[in-house]
């Protein structure tokens, strides 16, 4: 038989169903997205890579569905769709999701929180986790290891150095990927790595002038080669870049103090409240760029202690929530210390989802999922 | 007795140079009910039936097992067959159905040479469209593989199945992933290679599907025809140059294998001084040249039909990775 079928349907059983009450007696409304959902969204936001991981399927005008391979983006959608959308809401929710394994059924079981509109961040981050640790509890481990991170925190460090804009976005998106950072660290380092040849003078010459100019001139000789639009990339984004190039200078480096400062930030791991002291410590080198972020961290770990959260069993981690799909602050996992491997429960903060779902405001999320079947140690031949 | 099924190409320039390869190698591809018929065998050896099907069929066929041999290109098995490796076997590049899968893009896009910067592009562009940049291709597979390899995130794969190369200019992609033999079919669309962007070197393949029946009788005829194949592509890598020296040399032969990566397939020079040598086409003069100025009174080359060996190595390849 083939493993990715599911020998025994994942019907919810009583167990689940008594979290999920709990939830909604904990004043969240239970909602049950469609199974069927656009493919689209997911595409966009988690990236072509999650296709391999997907049940595609398309209508017979051609547009591609999917059966839904976590709920986060379809409770989102429903909530924009619905009267309640910008305003405060909560929702709980307990079903099934689908993603392609190789060594295990591709069905399985969700329960979990999504919270739309708060604006006291940190209380609600707070709240997230207390109600994932129900989940455990609910399920007799009352006492997992949790990772926390909080993603903010770099892109706070790396607007605050003296970089670049091209250099900012470049390790920006080199922490948001999964991919070994200190590698890309090195590559950054030793310059541009491949050489341009071709238009290294070019580029030379053009990095002092007046950018006004060159942008002028750049656009101007692309428009006599009757170029205007190729591939929507229009003649003005390609000479904005092309000069961006130039700025850099061809041998581009990562200053080394720089280096240094993103490696002593990595670093920072251990216990909440010693995790924040280090943090305040390495805010002083970088003119306190850190201080929002760092406030709201404090703030969080107060939060948590208010919810009885025993923050031994914390473990923060700067480097944790690298390549992650779409969360911009708060992070966290819960894993049975027993066990190594896949998380029980996974959640964070997703501030701006529900923008490139298409809310013209920005609307502040944050919300987390629960494997049922991790939970039950019951996963099917994985 | 059940029959060792091999299959290939059923039209065009594909079938042609399937058939060419297979009558080199003495196995001539028949089809006793006429040139309209599906299916044939080869003459002179029983239990084989040969499957005339289209080269993405042939492909789906070996994933699933069944059929023994295929001849199909790389490009298609990567593209086609989850987890490749694990389901079949690239037993012999065939030397025809070159060409290359590539990233290709606009040649306006004088900012961009490297993957690197297509990773940036694509960033810059949702940054300022508010959507991915979109990749037109038939591959999604191998654009999805090669573009997580290099870390690129902000793109979406758009479907094409053909004319893929004119996306860009229709506006309905930033860029393509494609199949281009010259680049010729580029360039007269207005787009130029990513240097770093060749995904795959493609050819016609001989190909195993590990999953098909592998009893017995169909090891021992993929042995034979392997055999055949192995003799005529060593055959076809090498000229054979014979050579009579007054005194027989050691030394000079090592010389030899060393400068011009000739083999010794009879050993040293014989008693009365006969030398062979089996030399690359594109040595053949020079080694000529050196062999006079050591000595050789003559020197002899000839085109070499079959080369057999005791050991048999594609059918060594096969065996050792089925089950």
């Amino acid at each position: 038989m083939d493993a990715t079928v599911s020998q025994v349907p994942s019907m919810p059983d009583a167990r689940a169903e008594a979290l999920v009450a709990s939830y909604e007696r904990a004043g969240y409304a239970r909602i049950a997205p469609a199974i069927l959902q656009p493919a689209d969204p997911f595409l966009d936001l988690s990236g072509e890579d999650i296709r391999k991981r997907m049940f595609l399927t398309s209508a017979p005008d051609g547009a591609e569905f999917c059966l839904r391979p976590d709920l986060t983006i379809p409770v989102s959608r429903d909530y924009l769709a619905s009267a309640e959308a910008g305003k405060i809401a909560g929702y709980c929710y307990l079903g099934p999701v689908f993603r392609y394994r190789s060594d295990g059924p591709a069905e399985f079981l969700q329960a979990g929180i999504e919270s739309f509109g708060r604006t006291d961040t940190a209380a609600a981050d707070a709240e997230m986790l207390a109600l994932a640790l129900e989940a455990t509890r609910h399920y007799g481990l009352p006492a997992p290891d949790i990772r926390i991170g909080d993603v903010a925190l770099f892109a706070a460090l790396i607007a605050g150095l003296d970089l670049a804009p091209a250099w900012k976005r470049r390790l920006i998106k080199d922490f948001n990927r999964k991919a070994n950072l200190a590698q890309d660290l090195d590559r950054l380092m030793l310059g541009g790595g491949a050489a341009r040849p071709e238009y290294h003078g070019v580029l030379a010459a053009l990095a002092g002038s007046d950018p006004r100019g060159a942008h002028a001139l750049v656009t101007d000789l692309l428009s006599i080669a009757g170029i205007s639009a190729v591939g929507g990339r229009s003649v003005g984004e390609i000479a904005q870049r092309f000069l961006e190039q130039a700025a850099l200078g061809a041998s581009a480096k990562l200053p080394r103090d720089v280096r240094g400062l993103i490696e002593r930030f990595l670093a920072i791991e251990g216990e909440p409240d010693d995790a924040a002291g280090e943090l305040r410590s390495l805010n002083g080198d970088v003119g306190k760029a850190l201080t929002p972020a760092l406030d709201l961290f404090e703030s969080r770990i107060g939060f948590l202690a208010a919810h009885g959260v025993n923050l031994k069993r914390v473990r923060f981690s700067t480097a944790f929530g690298r390549g992650f799909d779409y969360y911009t602050g708060f992070v966290f996992e819960l894993t049975d210390p027993a066990k190594s491997g896949d998380p029980l429960v996974a959640g964070g903060r997703y501030d701006g989802l529900l923008t490139r779902l298409g809310s013209i405001e920005q609307i502040p999320a944050v919300g987390f999922a629960a494997w049922i079947e991790r939970l039950t140690g019951d996963e099917g031949a994985a | 007795m059940s029959a060792l099924i091999i299959a290939v190409p059923a039209k065009g320039r594909l079938q042609e140079n399937a058939e060419n390869f297979f009558a080199r190698a003495g196995l001539a591809l028949v089809k006793p009910r006429g040139v309209r018929d599906y299916r044939g065998t080869i003459a002179g050896l029983e239990g084989v039936e040969v499957a005339y099907i289209s080269a993405a069929e042939i492909t789906a066929q070996l994933a699933a097992g069944a059929v023994h041999l295929g001849v199909t290109g790389e490009d298609l098995v990567r593209e086609m067959i989850a987890d490749s490796d694990k389901r079949v076997v690239l037993v012999e590049g065939l030397g025809f159905g070159f060409a290359n899968v590539v990233v290709a893009v606009p040649q306006a896009w004088i900012d961009v040479r490297t993957m690197a910067d297509v990773d940036d592009v694509g960033t810059d562009f949702r940054h300022h469209h508010g959507h991915k940049m979109r990749v037109a291709t038939k591959y999604v597979n191998l654009t999805r593989r090669f573009f997580s390899r290099h870390g690129v995130m902000d793109y979406r794969i758009v479907e094409s199945s053909g004319a893929t190369e004119g996306a860009p200019a229709a506006g309905t992609a930033e860029l393509i992933v494609d199949i281009t033999t010259t680049g010729a079919t580029l360039a007269a669309n207005g787009l130029k290679v990513v240097e770093d962007g060749v995904i795959l070197r493609s050819q016609a393949n001989l190909v195993a599907a590990k999953a098909a029946a592998w009893g017995e009788s169909e090891r021992a005829t993929a042995k034979v025809i392997l055999d055949r194949i192995a003799a005529q592509a060593r055959a076809r890598a090498f000229r054979e140059v014979r050579a009579r020296f007054a005194a027989g040399d050691a030394t000079l032969v090592d010389l030899a294998r060393e400068k011009f990566g000739v083999e010794t397939p009879f050993g040293g020079p014989t008693s009365s001084g006969m030398l062979t040598l089996h030399c690359p086409p594109d040595e053949v003069y020079a080694l000529t040249a050196f062999l006079r100025e050591h000595g050789a009174e003559a020197v002899a080359v000839a085109d070499l039909d079959y080369v057999f060996s005791r050991d048999n190595p594609l059918f060594a390849k096969l065996a050792s990775s089925l089950p």
